[in-house]
């Protein structure tokens, strides 16, 4: 049997040690918190002075994340209806659909998209008034 | 089967080693594998019907999921197969946007199987490196996109956002850094004897085979065919491009392996070029409703390169605002049944994850 050795094989992956000397990779969560990107789809904002309650979010939304609520008071004297809509973040795939269609232009993603909880019930969403 | 002779062991799905939610059932005597069953429907979700049933528009948003580390050759093919039934015709800017997302995306696949190869043989560091440059990308994506892994941005009628002030600029650091880095996973990784002494010689096949077969991607290529559809069907803005097919002798794991290093240079050779050419334009045409919006009577067929292989669409069309038709050819079900099947037959336990790993096979693309 014929024994051969590949040196540069076997020292070129020596070069790794030198990545001793870097800073590493990571940030030290939660300390140190990473920047979103603007236009990040995260959570829905909705500007209820703005919204119409026109359900356009709802008629296009694919995974039937959007039901229209109605609300005690009047936000917006052209929302004829009252109704405002809330996202069930059980179904919502964050396409950004709704927002696309939203007239007034009041249904937003937001940067935010950090949501904890212990209750099923919190992932029907009222999107924050902003 | 004689008794203690053979043992049946299952290799995934929830072995680390798999790509993705499939299993083999391999027949082992002592290591060597005496027959390997792919087994698939882990993750069915049914794609192609979910899409029928809902309106063009709404149906975007579906089809990145057909592939989680890889979704914009889905959403290119459908964007394309819709504009090519209803007649759309999008803009220069348009189309150099998305060759720059098509790119970035095969770029960051590269790095998930950069990831995957290495771990397969324990080489860890090599992987945590890949995942962390890949990161650099989907950074990129998540200010372009507003989203890192499904990005939802490769519209019927252009893309959904134009580039953020400085993009350009981001993109061509991004590059530089991936360029020197390179360089470093070539004396870790693809030089590294033992990866060599682990992937020369294993999970061979033979031209003849891929053609028969109709195996596509770094297979084809790791065979010495140069196929890409890039180059033999130019979409987008290809034809304008200048790039080459890399192509690799012998048919193993490390051909392989060569063929996915030497295209990481192609794609950043391809988005430099992009950079210095990008136009200005619209960057969507205007649009009917969901409701209104019509598919003509009528089908097609296209695809794209994906980074594992040719990725094709056939789509028909009714006249109604929902597809009639929808189907995906990607690569991986060739590659996880009749290729798998085969070349695990007489290897080594060990090696299982490493010939998979060279294959790119990606699960959800097979139960779509």
């Amino acid at each position: 049997m014929k024994w051969s050795i590949d040196i540069s094989g076997t020292l070129s992956p020596l070069g790794i040690l030198a990545a001793m000397m870097q800073k590493p990779n990571t940030i030290a969560y939660p300390a140190v918190k990473k920047e979103t990107a603007v236009g990040y789809r995260g959570f829905h904002t909705n500007l209820l002075v703005d919204c119409i309650g026109c359900a356009n979010c709802q008629d296009v939304c694919m995974n039937d994340a959007i039901d229209m609520i109605k609300t005690d008071k009047e936000y917006n004297v052209k929302n004829s209806s009252q109704c405002i809509p809330r996202i069930d973040y059980g179904r919502c795939c964050w396409c950004s659909l709704c927002t696309d269609v939203c007239p007034p232009d009041s249904l937003k993603l937001d940067e935010e998209y950090l949501g904890v909880t212990q209750y099923a019930s919190d992932f029907l969403y009222m999107p924050k008034d902003k | 089967m004689e008794t203690n002779k053979h043992i049946t062991i299952f290799h995934g799905p929830q072995h680390p080693g798999i790509t993705g939610n499939m299993s083999v059932e391999l027949d082992l005597i002592g290591e060597t594998i005496q027959k390997a069953t792919t087994h698939v429907g882990y993750l069915h979700r049914g794609f192609e019907k979910l899409v029928e049933r809902r309106t063009v528009i709404q149906a975007f948003t579906i089809v990145c999921r057909i592939c989680v580390p890889e979704p914009d050759p889905n959403e290119a093919n459908f964007a394309m197969a819709v504009e090519e039934l209803a007649g759309i015709e999008v803009s220069e800017r348009v189309k150099y946007i998305r060759v720059m997302v098509l790119e970035l995306s095969r770029l960051a696949s590269q790095c998930m199987w950069l990831a995957g190869q290495s771990g397969s043989i324990g080489l860890y560091a090599v992987g945590q490196w890949a995942i962390a440059d890949r990161d650099l990308i989907l950074d990129l994506f998540e200010e372009l996109t507003g989203g890192r892994v499904y990005h939802m941005y490769i519209y019927p009628g252009g893309v959904r956002r134009d580039l953020p002030d400085g993009f350009l600029r981001r993109l061509e650091k991004v590059l530089n850094h991936f360029k020197k880095r390179l360089k470093e996973y070539d004396n870790i990784f693809i030089n590294n004897a033992s990866f060599k002494s682990r992937a020369i010689g294993v999970g061979i096949v033979s031209p003849e085979e891929c053609i028969k077969n109709g195996y596509v991607g770094q297979v084809l290529r790791g065979c010495g065919i140069e196929a890409d559809v890039r180059k033999d069907a130019p979409y987008l803005v290809y034809d304008q491009l200048d790039f080459e097919v890399p192509t690799a002798q012998g048919g193993d794991v490390y051909a392989r392996a060569l063929v996915r290093r030497a295209e990481m240079d192609q794609s950043i050779h391809i988005l430099e070029q992009v950079i210095d050419k990008m136009p200005e334009g619209e960057i969507m045409v205007k649009m009917p409703t969901h409701r209104k919006f019509k598919l003509p009577k009528n089908d097609t067929w296209v695809k794209v390169e994906s980074s594992r292989g040719e990725f094709a669409y056939y789509m028909a069309g009714d006249g109604s605002e929902k597809i009639r038709r929808m189907q995906v050819r990607g690569p991986s079900l060739v590659h996880a049944f009749t290729l798998l099947e085969d070349l695990l037959v007489g290897a080594e336990l060990s090696d299982v994850a490493l010939i998979m790993n060279s294959l790119g096979i990606c699960p959800p693309e097979i139960e779509r």
